[in-house]
């Protein structure tokens, strides 16, 4: 096979300003050096977007881009990455999303789409095989995610077309509003959807009738039997399929890292209220599954009871479940499944609104916030009602919530106040996992390339708490023990250059990752399979370190050193006083010590050195970033 | 007769069936090969796969124009590429939606893969199955209907 197997093959480009289409041919070197998703999104980020580009303006570009895996019947490969220089925070932009969207990418043959410009009236695209068509959208303006899809669905009349679309939030403005696939698959981290509505587009509409050859189906076949069997074997199985991601806010209230009224406490004291076993127990009627599930976790509820009878739909996940009751103090399920509602057809980064949500009701019961500022609204915690009026008026920009609907950190220096209470970091609003009980989650969020978030690295090894793991993996017992500090340097890289290839491959992260499956040995092989690429499990990590280090020059051209890799104040100062993570805070800087001399970047200013930039092949941003110092 | 059913709880929607059946077939991962085709409506969390019933009486076999159409002793549908001019018929006769053209407007139909249906073996919530059954003959509005009836969604 002379071609590459798993790719679609070709790239599309398409120019708003100029309504025009191109094609061209995948490159065969960008694929072995960057494996395809966020790592062909980050390699043209890099070249093409730069400290002038303005976000908003029509020279952003915004990225979809699947991976080599994804159309094939690999277990869980179907998702795809969007990457922009983002509105929220400046810096890196990116996100991702499973569902049945970048299969159809692949089918239609593509393995990147790349929008650029910005249209003068408003359109979707509708990508139908190898034609192109600008379609108006006048009639879609103000429409939200599941009117947008029925709508567009209608007008082609093909039930089985994918969408990613940009809801009312991303219209108005909001700079975290996603984009949304299957309704409710949200790629909705550091405002890509509000990239796209800049561009005057509401959605883009996929089919594709084609088909995916891997380079050596024997061996193909045999590696997913293999993976399928693990899975199916697998210690987590029936918990991910029962509840997904919801299994986890139990246990995290147990180890006291579950950021309750927001981040004051690691204990939720009604979280066998909003838990993820009573969704099951009381909710749950249908599980669903992404694109080649072999354990599909996703969950169809339908509330039949009280005054939010009559309320359907999927998910939520552990962090939206988490954050739309614990971290705001509400205890009402229902509600949460509302809000959560809400943020979907609306468009909204569920994260970023309940951690604006949180950061003003604890300004609020500390008396820095008074309910004149509040357009009258009692933010209390726990005050579920307010909550769901302010999604509302954040997604409208409308009064207070105009002031939140550039996240928590403009919000604060808008009102000139509460800055250093804002849980995020680069901008970006942080996750529901306590660093204080999760010290190499912590680095992990310090560090990461778009922000706070865990899924750079998300090293659940911590866990596990268990120290011959870190002794044999590291040779740092400490590495894998939650609550130390040592080791974590380490620690974070592996797990950022594993996450790097598998968001470049495509799977499902919650599975070929959590549950340790897709490791670099493996990888290596479904890449030769699949593909026909020849790499060492080596080679696969220098794929991953490429990815981080490229992204890490582009932010470093942005401006951001190693003063911006800092968790918000409280977790470096003020322990927890409660729970199984009480009584130690965030050691920040022995920490990134440790972890920069790992990577090869310098110490003083967290700028990678060129002799590591070089090493990975990275010349351009090697001599670049030597000029800047 | 062993028949392919389906449970319309259990199906997640993954197509996996669809990959199973069109690289069984064509050696290629193609939802538009497959003889199997899951709809799905993710507004009421609903999903479910059209595939041949093997009926008894099979409307695309008589009314096919040509004849090109036939019965098998397994009670699979032949189709005979000389006689097939590609028009249709078939597709709209079928009353389970289960037929449907390629790029050649070549009708794909299930032929249960000679005894071992692939999309049953890789289903991974046993959603479908092969067994000893009578005519099994619920429509995937029917399937819906009743979820959303049990689910008390009436929009």
């Amino acid at each position: 096979m002379t071609e590459l197997g798993g790719y679609a093959g070709k790239i599309l480009r398409i120019n708003f300003t100029k309504r025009e289409a191109k094609t061209v041919d995948l490159d065969k070197s960008l694929a072995h050096r960057f494996l395809g998703g966020r790592g062909f999104n980050s390699k043209l980020l890099y070249d093409a977007v730069g400290p002038d580009t303005d976000p908003l303006g029509p020279e952003n570009l915004l990225m979809f881009a699947t991976g080599p895996l994804v159309g094939t019947m690999f277990p869980t490969a179907s998702r795809f990455n969007i990457s922009a220089k983002s509105p929220q925070t400046g810096i890196l932009g990116d996100t991702n999303a499973g569902g049945h969207f970048a299969s159809e990418m692949k089918f239609a043959g593509y393995d990147q789409i790349v929008l650029k410009g910005r249209s003068g009236s408003p359109v979707y695209v509708y990508v139908n095989d190898g034609e192109v068509e600008f379609r108006d959208a006048a009639h879609l303006r103000g429409k939200d995610v599941y009117e947008t899809d029925d709508i567009i669905k209608d007008d082609l009349g093909d039930r089985r077309v994918q969408t990613a679309i940009a809801g009312p939030a991303a219209e108005n403005g909001v700079k975290f509003a996603g984009v949304f696939a299957n309704l409710m698959r949200a790629a909705s981290r550091t405002g890509m959807g509000t990239v796209m509505a800049s561009k005057g587009v509401k959605a883009l509409a996929i089919r594709g009738t084609g088909s995916i050859e891997v380079a050596h189906p024997r061996k193909f076949e045999r590696l997913v039997d293999e993976i399928t069997e693990e899975i199916y074997g697998h210690e987590q199985y029936e918990g991910r399929r029962r509840m997904g991601t919801t299994r986890i806010l139990l246990m995290a209230n147990a180890m006291g890292f579950l950021p309750t009224r927001h981040y004051t406490s690691g204990i939720f004291e009604h979280a066998d209220e909003v838990s993820g076993e009573r969704l099951a127990e009381e909710f749950n009627v249908k599980s669903r599954g992404c694109f080649a599930c072999t354990i599909p976790c996703s969950r169809f509820y339908v509330v039949r009871e009280g005054r939010f009878a009559g309320l359907y739909g999927e998910g939520p996940e552990y962090e939206a479940q988490g954050s739309l009751t614990a971290r705001t103090g509400n205890r009402e399920l229902e509600l949460a499944l509302k809000a959560n509602d809400m943020c979907n057809r609306l468009g909204m980064d569920i994260l970023t609104v309940s951690e604006c949500i949180s950061w003003a009701m604890e300004l609020y019961e500390k008396g820095m916030l008074t309910r004149e500022e509040t357009d009258g609204l009692d933010l209390s915690w726990g005050n579920g009602d307010a909550m769901l009026t302010l999604i509302e008026k954040i997604s409208r920009r409308e009064g207070f919530g105009d002031i939140l609907a550039d996240g928590s950190k403009a919000a604060a220096m808008k009102l000139g106040k509460g800055l250093d209470l804002t849980m995020q970091v680069k901008g970006l609003d942080l996750i529901m996992a306590d660093p204080r009980g999760l010290k190499g989650f912590g680095l992990g969020y310090a560090v990461a390339s778009r922000g706070g978030d865990h899924l750079r690295s998300e090293p659940f090894l911590e866990l596990n708490d268990d120290p011959a793991i870190g002794e044999e993996m590291f040779g740092v017992p400490e590495a894998t023990l939650r609550l130390a500090d040592k080791g974590k340097g380490k620690l974070i890289s592996f797990f950022e250059d594993w996450n790097a290839v598998i968001d470049a491959l495509e799977p499902c992260k919650n599975i070929m990752q959590n549950m340790e499956i897709l490791k670099f040995d493996l990888a290596s092989k479904v890449i030769e399979a699949t593909t026909g690429m020849r790499m060492t499990p080596a080679e696969v990590r220098l794929v991953g370190a490429r990815i981080v280090n490229i992204e890490r020059a582009f932010n470093v051209r942005e401006g951001m050193r190693r003063r911006d890799d800092s968790l918000p104040r409280r977790f470096r100062e003020e322990p927890l006083t409660e729970g199984a993570s009480s009584g130690t805070v965030f050691d920040q800087e022995p920490m990134l010590d440790e972890y920069y001399t790992e990577r090869g970047w310098d110490l003083k200013t967290g700028v990678p050195r060129r002799e590591t930039l070089e090493g990975l092949g990275l010349s351009k941003a090697a001599s670049e970033l030597g000029r800047i110092k | 007769m062993k028949r392919i059913i389906v449970e319309a709880v259990e199906c997640a929607g993954c197509r996996v069936c669809e990959l199973a059946c069109s690289y069984g077939h064509e050696g290629r991962f193609s939802p538009s090969l497959s003889r199997i085709t899951v709809i799905k409506e993710d507004k009421h969390g609903l999903d479910y796969p059209l595939y041949c019933r093997q009926c008894e009486s099979c409307p695309p076999v008589s009314t096919c124009p040509t004849g090109a159409l036939s019965k098998t002793t397994e009670g699979t549908v032949a189709v005979d590429p000389e006689t097939c001019t590609g028009c249709g018929s078939c597709v709209t006769a079928c009353n389970y939606d289960a037929i449907k053209l390629d790029a050649s407007s070549r009708p794909l139909i299930c032929d249960l893969c000679g005894g071992e249906p692939e999309c049953v073996r890789k289903c991974p919530t046993d959603a479908l199955r092969f067994e000893e059954s009578e005519a099994f003959t619920e429509t995937m509005e029917d399937a819906f209907a009743r979820l959303k009836t049990e689910w008390n969604i009436d929009d």
